[in-house]
């Protein structure tokens, strides 16, 4: 995969609107489970507030996001060849009937365009979508221009995802280009391990239960995680496969670990950066740990983490950024970029 | 594109129940009269009753096995499985998509997976062309599973009962491709999309815009929208854009597959592709109507079981979707 796709620019964008986490806490329902980590989920998380879209929808974030990086790339939207939806969580109507990828075209008025969407991976569907993206822009020569975007609203009561994280409201764009000599995705490497499919789901309105109608809550369009699962069966594996697709996408480019300057890793909560660090021995400056007051942005994580790391002078020309997160599904996913 | 990339085999599942067409229209209380039993061309469908075994996944669990045991691949060598489903899921697409229930369940345990939403019936061909080039463009991806399951909301298989469009059957496929495969290589795809009508046919209901309003998890169609938007000269246009890259003509090409959707919609596409649209298309769509993703994979079976296609002849699949989509896929048999 070499046609020296790189990244032209990237944004997100967040809702003015934070709500502090403690408030999160008092609104929404409180977990019964238990989690087997040794940590104190709402104390110990390092979120302090989440950023709430209030009346703007998940397209909105999108097609914002979208506007933003298209106003600092200074492109031509009838430049772009291909969108690509990789939003990670129910959208505006029903998937896969429907993406937000057609109305965000319409939206930036990028006529030339087809539109698409990436619906797996979870938060790793960055990294579907770039593997997707880049072999498209590789084999095609009619395919220069690619304009990735995600926009994820939470349901109402529904951003603790226990005892994972907290979720944030927020759009991303990221606009890949051909011929590119900086930036460029040297590489990405994405596993699943599907027997975990089932573990981390939102319900739908087809299997809602009658007890929940008129409740406080829309349960059919809540996450609902088994942690007992969670707890035997992803817990043990997690930094295992983080392992091997950071090593996947470092031998599928010839690299080595140490060649990496840089690394965007998700904000999911300060006891999971902690653990990554210590897994692969990197120190806190090399990895992307400042994004916390965000909070977490689902796949948009790896885009907030990039653009902050490029904006707070943490990347340099000549330095090679690994992104790698994981998601539902569940997928684990790693990308290289050259600057 | 680097290197060849062809399909090894394929596959469809249908449920055992059947229901014809006339009694579905009772059932779901619409009008049925022998001018649209002329339009439609449906005689009957194939419905997933609550048999457990025939759920969406599952279907696409069998259409996947079936599909590499007939390609003689060992599971454990698919790279990638990539998912073309269009009605809703067992869970909520994207939290949810069942290419990894069937990673898991046909043992593709080295692979990961993709699924792509919004671009109806022609969610097929995006995810043939963007299966073909990461096989393609990536060394250690050589082989990928295609696999689909689609089963209707009950009540909202006649699509639009006012003046119906279609109607909608349940089924499920699969298609094993491989960088290097022997035949019916996958030369190149044009994609074209209107986001302007990406609400011509959609499922309101459940979703983040009605949360709670069971009566909108319907498909709906925006029947005026839809007749203006989906026209079958763009669909000649791109395949002309398609086959001109190609350096060939309509006229090199040996026959044209279409999406089961009505006799009104093939009889216009015939016209736009000079009577090159195989017969089996009419024949699946009268005993399957409508399979969505799977209408593809049961028509290119068809016609291979067919024996009317011969080695190194040209097949021109072309469809149209929501999105508002159109695709058009040209192979070499």
């Amino acid at each position: 995969m070499n046609a020296n796709v790189g990244i032209l620019e990237a944004n997100y964008y967040l809702p003015a609107t934070k709500k502090s986490l403690s408030q999160i806490f008092e609104d929404e329902e409180k977990p019964a489970e238990i989690f087997n980590a040794n940590v104190d989920f709402e104390k110990d998380i390092g979120i302090d507030a989440l950023h709430l879209a209030k009346n703007e929808t998940a397209t909105d974030l999108c097609v914002k996001a979208a506007k933003i990086t298209m106003a600092k790339s200074g492109i031509d939207p009838n430049e772009i060849d291909l969108i690509i939806d990789f939003t990670s969580i129910p959208e505006d109507y029903v998937a896969p009937t429907w993406s937000a990828a057609g109305q965000v075209q319409k939206a930036i008025g990028a006529s030339r365009a087809f539109t698409t969407a990436i619906n797996t991976g979870g938060c790793a569907s960055y990294q579907t979508t770039l593997k997707v993206a880049c072999s498209l822009m590789s084999a095609h020569d009619r395919y220069h221009t690619a304009l990735l975007v995600a926009g994820d609203k939470a349901p109402d009561l529904n951003h603790n995802y226990f005892p994972i994280t907290v979720v944030s409201d927020g759009g991303s764009a990221v606009l890949l280009r051909k011929n590119m000599d900086t930036r460029r995705i040297l590489g990405v490497e994405v596993a699943t391990v599907g027997r975990l499919h089932d573990m981390w789901v939102i319900p739908g309105i087809h299997n809602r239960k009658a007890e929940d109608i008129g409740g406080r809550y829309p349960r059919w369009l809540h996450v609902c995680g088994d942690i007992q699962r969670f707890n035997k069966e992803l817990i043990p594996i997690n930094l295992f496969m983080f392992r091997k697709v950071m090593l996947g996408v470092l031998k599928q480019v010839g690299k080595k670990m140490q060649d990496v300057d840089y690394f965007v890793y998700p904000t999911f909560s300060l006891w999971d950066q902690n653990a990554f660090l210590k897994a692969f021995g990197l120190p806190r400056e090399k990895v992307s740990t400042e994004n916390m007051h965000h909070g977490h942005l689902q796949e948009t994580d790896m885009v907030v983490g990039y653009v902050d790391a490029l904006a707070g002078g943490k990347i340099k020309d000549g330095d090679l950024i690994m992104l790698v997160t994981n998601g539902a599904g569940f997928s684990w996913g790693a990308s290289l970029v050259q600057h | 594109m680097k290197s060849a990339v062809g399909i090894l085999s394929a596959s469809c599942q249908v449920p055992k129940a059947k229901c014809s067409v006339e009694d579905l229209f009772r059932e779901e209380g619409a009008n049925y009269s022998p001018e649209i039993a002329a339009r439609l061309g449906i005689k009957q469908v194939h419905l997933q009753k609550g048999a457990v075994n025939e759920t969406a996944s599952n279907m696409a669990v069998a259409a996947g096995r079936e599909a590499l045991e007939r390609a003689k691949v060992d599971p454990q060598t698919v790279k990638v499985v990539v998912e073309y489903s269009i009605m809703p899921q067992e869970y909520l697409v994207p939290v949810w998509n069942m290419s990894n229930k069937v990673q898991a369940e046909v043992g593709a345990a080295k692979s990961f997976v993709v699924g792509f939403s919004g671009g109806g019936s022609s969610n097929f061909m995006v995810a043939l062309t963007s299966a073909a080039a990461m096989l393609s463009e990536n060394e250690e991806l050589k082989t990928a599973l295609l696999v689909t399951g689609d089963t209707t909301i009950p009540g909202n298989r006649v699509l639009n009962p006012e003046d119906p469009v279609t109607v909608l059957g349940d089924g499920a496929s699969a298609v094993v491709l491989q960088r290097g495969a022997p035949g019916s290589v996958v030369i190149d795809t044009q994609l074209w999309s209107n986001g302007a009508n990406h609400d011509v046919c959609y499922i309101p209901g459940g979703s983040l815009a009605h949360p709670d309003n069971i009566d909108l998890y319907r498909m709906q169609l925006d029947k005026a929208r839809y007749d203006s938007s989906l026209k079958p000269e763009t669909l000649r246009r791109i395949s002309d854009e398609l086959l001109t890259r190609a350096g060939l003509s309509l006229s090199d090409v040996a026959c044209v597959l279409c999406s089961n959707i009505s006799a009104q919609d093939e009889a216009e596409l015939q016209k736009n592709f000079e009577n090159k649209v195989s017969q089996v298309c009419a024949t699946n769509r009268e005993l399957h109507g409508h399979l969505q993703g799977s209408d593809f994979p049961l028509n290119y079976l068809s016609l291979v079981e067919s024996g009317k296609v011969k080695q190194n002849d040209y097949i021109l699949a072309v469809s149209h979707g929501m999105g508002a989509t159109a695709a058009t896929t040209l192979l070499r048999y």
